[in-house]
């Protein structure tokens, strides 16, 4: 926050002429509230709350910015320069938009080829892949554990052979691949650049996202394999692999949308999220990497949603601020790109409803909105039908396409940061700055996050959260639109929703054991020999395993047999009681 | 015994097993629904995430559990549910109510109720509900 009031200062003013227009301010504000008190009764709430439980004002003037020492120059800047809390870049939409992102994925390749080819024709320019769980743990489509799990809730693909499949026919220099894989995410990203190299993309201009952020699973999502002590090697690997030799990937994002899901208010969403970060460069550091080289690198997943529109946007600008003063005071970075909070900005699930389930375009669109003018990269959206299953082509389509109304026809675009100044939208911005600063300096005081973890201090928190929400709607202080208020007798649903053939499984099964027949296993055996003798050692005496697991890949070898390797190694992460 | 209530001045309270079945990490509505019963006055064990179906019913003779209720939110539930209703009867807990909630389809409950589950809790449930229907329903407490 800022030191002083100065700022409000016109030059040429003195500065009894200035505390004479404060106090005269003042009065008029007093005068304001005296003469209105008959209205005021009239309010419908005696309090105006938000889901974290900062007061909403009747009204916000330059008086809220005074108390709080708003400094314009230290507390906004302008965009593109520090602290960013207006933007990232200096023009922002004004010279490209962002990135239009739908999260999606069918369960085997050929219809994950199909879907993302009409998503590409839609005019998507970012393939945002939901594996499904087998996937997602390590385990191939032949393992005992994914029984009942193929291609359930995402795409099985476990090799180079299924990258081929899915991927063929689609551009994937200009299209952007992103990958929603976080323990064995290093795998992930190996099969991306085997893919690369096969396709005949130089790794030099491969784009890519990988989500790569490990302590949320654990925290939240749970799609964890390795505990925090490999799993982090394996990140940092990945981490300085990629800045050395594929400088426009982003190979981690790390993840606050969980944490809402989760349950998180606004304030834990946020600081948990940052503090997961700061955890990584501190690993990094220990392990003797320039944080200036990975950091520019580094990319973050947020959730935006209609409701509290503007403390969603307060959330991410306030955001942007804190990182900045983390990277520069904290870590002491130098390079600017490691000062930006880039922002991949993904709706809640969580804030649409199964009843009249057609309303949700409206919720859609209007975190669509919160997002552009909180000043993300990339917005993905929530489907109309997601409550009632793997979404539809049809809704996944639209979504591009509530994108492009908000993007090309309602003119938010036009200039940077349109809610800069807002009296409201800065107050609640210091607000949480403020808030979200607190907490995590509660996290630090506890030793950092993973001790925070293993003793379910997030997850905790978070669950709190969740049973004030479910209290709230079942309460109906929280109006939900046709759940809780307006109900019909009798709802409409989806004319149909994706949902994978069971008999998926066994061709899945199939397919892998044929490819694992024709490759070359005598290459396939030594490449997990290989990773085994590795795993067992530090990492100092290996140095990086991306190459090793890159070869691995290159080989045929799957998801599967190489976490089986280390998950032999390694062991699994036990994670704590949290009820 | 049936219809007996909580407040009837039974020995002990009505335990509860809340389990996690398959590969599916997302917890919250099982830790929402397993807080709400314990404030509701039940014993409540949560078993954490990724139980296999065997796990969660040795978890239920251990813990002398006289309700289980799994949480299904990836569309494994076809798989999970009846698997865990016929190690229910094998170890001769019939007597065990057994319940599911989460992301389940309409269309699944009837062959869900033909394998053996009592009762499934889709999204939009009330929370109060479950405890009413647990209390109204458990048989072996």
């Amino acid at each position: 926050m800022g030191q002083a009031a100065e700022p409000l200062t016109h030059p040429a003013n003195g500065r009894e002429k200035l505390i004479e227009r404060d106090e005269a301010l003042r009065d008029a504000a007093q005068a304001w509230e005296r003469r209105n008190q008959e209205a005021f009764r009239t309010e419908t709430k005696e309090k105006f709350v938000t889901d974290e439980g900062v007061e909403i004002k009747r009204v916000y003037t330059p008086l809220d910015l005074m108390e709080k020492g708003f400094d314009y120059q230290g507390d906004l800047g302008f965009p593109g320069g520090y602290p960013y809390t207006r933007a990232i870049t200096p023009t922002l939409y004004r010279s490209n938009l962002w990135r239009i992102s739908q999260y999606s994925g069918y369960a085997t390749p050929e219809e994950c080829n199909d879907l993302w080819k009409a998503q590409v024709q839609s005019g998507l320019n970012t393939i945002y892949i939901a594996y499904d769980l087998p996937t997602q743990l390590g385990y191939d489509p032949d393992y005992p554990e994914a029984e009942g799990e193929v291609g359930r809730v995402g795409a099985s693909l476990v090799s180079l052979r299924d990258w081929e499949i899915a991927f063929d026919g689609i551009d994937i220099e200009g299209v952007l691949v992103s990958q929603v894989i976080n323990a064995p995410a290093a795998i992930g990203i190996a099969l991306q650049l085997a893919y690369a190299r096969k396709r005949g993309v130089p790794w030099t201009k491969l784009k890519g996202i990988a989500q790569n952020d490990i302590l949320k699973e654990y925290i939240a999502r749970g799609n964890y394999i390795f505990p925090p002590e490999p799993a982090i090697r394996l990140l940092v690997d990945s981490l300085s692999f990629c800045a050395e030799n594929v400088p426009n990937y982003i190979p981690i994002t790390v993840s606050a949308y969980h944490f809402s899901e989760q349950g998180a208010d606004r304030v834990h969403e946020i600081a948990f999220a940052l503090a997961d970060a700061v955890t990584y460069l501190e690993a990094a550091k220990e392990r003797g990497v320039d944080l200036d080289l990975i950091l520019p690198q580094l990319m973050w997943l947020v959730s935006h949603e209609h409701c509290d529109f503007f403390s969603e946007i307060a959330k991410l600008r306030a955001m942007r601020k804190l990182w900045a003063r983390i990277t520069k005071e904290r870590f002491q970075v130098k390079k600017p790109e490691s000062m930006q909070c880039r922002l991949y900005s993904a709706q809640s699930g969580l804030s649409l409803t199964r009843e009249q389930y057609i309303n949700n375009i409206a919720r859609t669109g209007i975190s669509a909105l919160a997002a552009a003018l909180a000043g993300v990269q990339t917005i993905d959206l929530r489907t109309y039908d997601e409550h009632w299953g793997i979404p539809s082509k049809e809704a996944e389509l639209t979504n591009v396409r509530i994108q492009q109304v908000v993007g090309y026809e309602t003119g938010v675009t036009q200039t940077v940061d349109p809610l800069g100044g807002s009296y409201y939208v800065e107050s609640l911005t210091l607000e949480l700055e403020q808030r979200i600063a607190e907490e995590l300096r509660r996290v630090d005081e506890m030793g950092g996050m993973l001790h925070a973890i293993e003793v379910g201090y997030p997850q905790n928190k978070n669950f709190d959260d969740a049973c004030r929400f479910q209290r709230e709607l079942e309460a109906g202080e929280m109006v939900k639109v046709g759940f809780n208020r307006f109900r019909e007798k009798e709802d409409s649903r989806p004319v149909r929703v994706y949902r994978a053939d069971p008999k998926v499984e066994g061709q899945r099964k199939k397919a892998v054991q044929e490819m694992r027949r024709s490759r070359d296993n005598a290459r396939v055996e030594r490449a997990l020999a290989n990773l085994k003798d590795l795993a067992v050692k530090p990492p100092s005496e290996t140095g990086n395993l991306m190459p090793h697991l890159i070869e691995a890949v290159e080989a045929y070898t799957t998801i599967g047999e190489i976490c089986t390797v280390l998950r032999g190694v390694w062991g699994e992460f036990k994670e704590p009681a949290v009820v | 015994m049936p219809g007996r209530q909580l407040e009837a001045g039974h020995p002990r309270p009505i335990r509860v097993l809340i389990a996690k079945a398959g590969l599916d990490g997302h917890d919250r509505g099982a830790v929402v629904v397993a807080r709400a019963l314990r404030d509701a006055g039940m014993e409540v064990i949560y078993t954490g995430r990724h139980q296999r179906p065997e796990d969660i019913i040795r978890a239920a003779m251990e813990e002398d559990a006289d309700v289980v209720g799994v949480s299904s939110l990836s569309d494994s539930h076809r798989t999970v549910c009846p698997k865990m209703a016929a190690m229910l009867k094998e170890n001769r807990m019939d007597d065990v109510l057994f319940i599911a909630g989460g992301f389940i389809p309409e269309e699944d409950f009837e062959f869900l109720k033909a394998a053996g589950v009592a009762e499934i809790f889709p999204p939009g449930t009330q929370l109060s509900d479950i405890v009413t229907y647990i209390r109204t329903h458990v048989r072996r407490w």
